[in-house]
């Protein structure tokens, strides 16, 4: 009788074994996934940018994209990683980040570590994106190592100090405030959209976007059905970028970033209502298949915040809401002289400041966990306030230094020629491709 | 020096090439900084002097 007691226990051993392993790997799995489909939105975001430039730009456009993604990973390895695992608790350094220093064990393959490099790849995506919410606004003017220099500071400083003020389980947002952002709304869309914003303050608009009564010119990309196409592909990394947002537990429900439970059905839900509110709200207010694919897109990360939680009818009318209202936003910001050639402050600024106010005030009263306080609007607000300031102030600070030092901006000689003809040794459309428009006040 | 950080696989955890030499890491960090920064430079060089000739009607 012993000795089968024993050995029943050593097969339940073996079988534990062999099932935290097996969930370790399904683990390793899914965020392989999700970072792939996150590769995604650069994609989308490539061929949105270069559709939304001139034929004169198009090849510079799409460099200064890749730039951003090449540079951020490795300075994310850098320091990025650091930042989030080490500064939680605001300014003062926690001991964890001691395993995301770059010469940890923990960073680089590791046999008793299967979670390390899958969230750090994770999180080095999301750190990209906000370079490419970025660039898409700064198109045609701005000096190619001057964005370079701009995206490391966003993606691998800025928003990840963000996310572990409000995207980490012991974020001094969550447990002070109790922020509920489990879509990233705030620390990437709105620390993004805050950031660019400062960014072109500085920058100044396209040689002929404005007259000198101060009325807007429209500059129309050279090819609308690519930067259509962009968006869409965005979207389908969405599901990526969404499913880096949840977190999957050995042998027990999901949770969000929070530790809250969650379920990937939640996020199922909620997404495609979310974008199909955003599509329409979009569509019904400009008519305008730019605007209508970007409403899809502000239509989800106005959901984002409260992901989770929202019943799907709600979550559609909060994407409806706010893809209408974002076109407007895109109009004021082109009214007070600021040109963002393609409304990023409008979807990822505001749209991320929708998000966190709605979750705020539809949300309001779900429990933390650990004490933290509930969602309220109030802590809400709080925070979308320390995200926008956190964003807009060294976006703003650092283009400002660079425009005084003279490198942000390329001379305008090589603006009107094109940039692609000024430092690009290939051609992107040797055969023509249409006539090129020129705005009138070129 | 090898860069192969154990002899056997049994118990080995960090198993990176010279994940036994921390001085080694900190320096291939360092060099790969190194080499992040120079292309920043090597950019704006480029920059600058691309936008130089179009200046010079070149």
């Amino acid at each position: 009788m012993d000795q089968q007691l024993a050995e029943l226990s050593a097969k339940v051993q073996t079988l534990e074994k062999a099932a935290a392993m097996a969930g370790s790997i399904n683990m390793e799995i899914f965020y392989w996934w999700c970072i792939a489909l996150m590769i995604m939105i650069h994609a989308g975001f490539l061929a949105y940018e270069m559709g939304a430039s001139r034929t004169k730009n198009v090849l510079a456009t799409g460099i200064k994209n890749i730039l951003a993604f090449a540079f951020v990973v490795p300075t994310f390895f850098f320091f990025g990683w650091w930042i989030y695992c080490a500064l939680p608790g605001g300014f003062t350094v926690s001991e964890a980040g001691a395993d995301a220093l770059p010469w940890a064990l923990k960073m680089g393959p590791n046999l008793s570590d299967n979670a390390t490099g899958i969230f750090w790849a994770a999180f080095a995506m999301f750190a990209a994106t906000t370079g490419s919410i970025m660039s898409g606004a700064l198109i045609e003017r701005i000096r190619m190592t001057a964005f370079i220099v701009l995206a490391i500071v966003l993606g691998s400083v800025v928003w990840i100090l963000g996310a572990a003020w409000g995207w980490h389980p012991t974020g001094w947002l969550t447990t002070q405030w109790g922020l509920h952002d489990v879509a990233a709304a705030g620390c990437v869309h709105l620390i993004a959209g805050a950031f660019t914003l400062g960014v072109l303050i500085n920058l100044g608009p396209r040689i002929g976007k404005f007259n000198a009564d101060g009325s807007a010119n429209e500059i129309i990309g050279h090819n609308m059905p690519l930067t259509v196409i962009g968006l869409m592909m965005i979207i389908v990394g969405f599901f990526g970028f969404l499913g880096g947002c949840i977190i999957y537990v050995n042998g027990a429900q999901w949770t969000n970033i929070y530790g809250q439970p969650a379920t990937l059905s939640a996020f199922a839900f909620n997404t495609l209502m979310a974008f199909s509110g955003g599509l329409i709200g979009a569509w019904i207010k400009t008519r305008d298949p730019f605007w209508m694919m970007s409403g899809g897109l502000v239509g989800i990360i106005s959901a984002g915040a409260g992901l989770d939680v929202w019943y799907p009818p709600l979550a559609f009318l909060i994407a409806f809401v706010c893809a209408f209202t974002a076109p407007m936003v895109a109009k004021m910001v082109e009214k007070a002289g600021i040109d963002d050639a393609v409304g990023a402050v409008a979807v990822h600024g505001y749209g991320g400041l929708f998000s966190l106010l709605a979750c705020g005030l539809l949300a309001a009263g779900y429990p933390n966990m650990n004490d933290a306080p509930p969602i309220s609007f109030i802590g809400q607000a709080q925070s979308a306030i320390v995200f926008a300031v956190l964003g807009f102030v060294p976006g703003y600070v650092l283009s400002l230094a660079l425009r005084v030092a003279g490198v942000l901006r390329v001379p305008s000689k090589s603006e009107l020629l094109g940039l692609d003809k000024t430092k690009v040794p290939v051609t992107a459309y040797p055969e023509g491709f249409g006539q090129p428009v020129v705005v009138p006040a070129e | 020096m090898t860069s192969v950080p154990f002899e056997k696989w049994d118990g080995v955890s960090a198993y990176f090439t010279f994940a036994d030499q921390p001085a080694v890491l900190l320096g291939l960090c360092a060099a790969a900084a190194a080499v992040t920064a120079f292309s920043v430079i090597s950019g704006a060089k480029h920059e600058l002097d691309c936008y130089r000739k179009v200046d010079n009607g070149s």
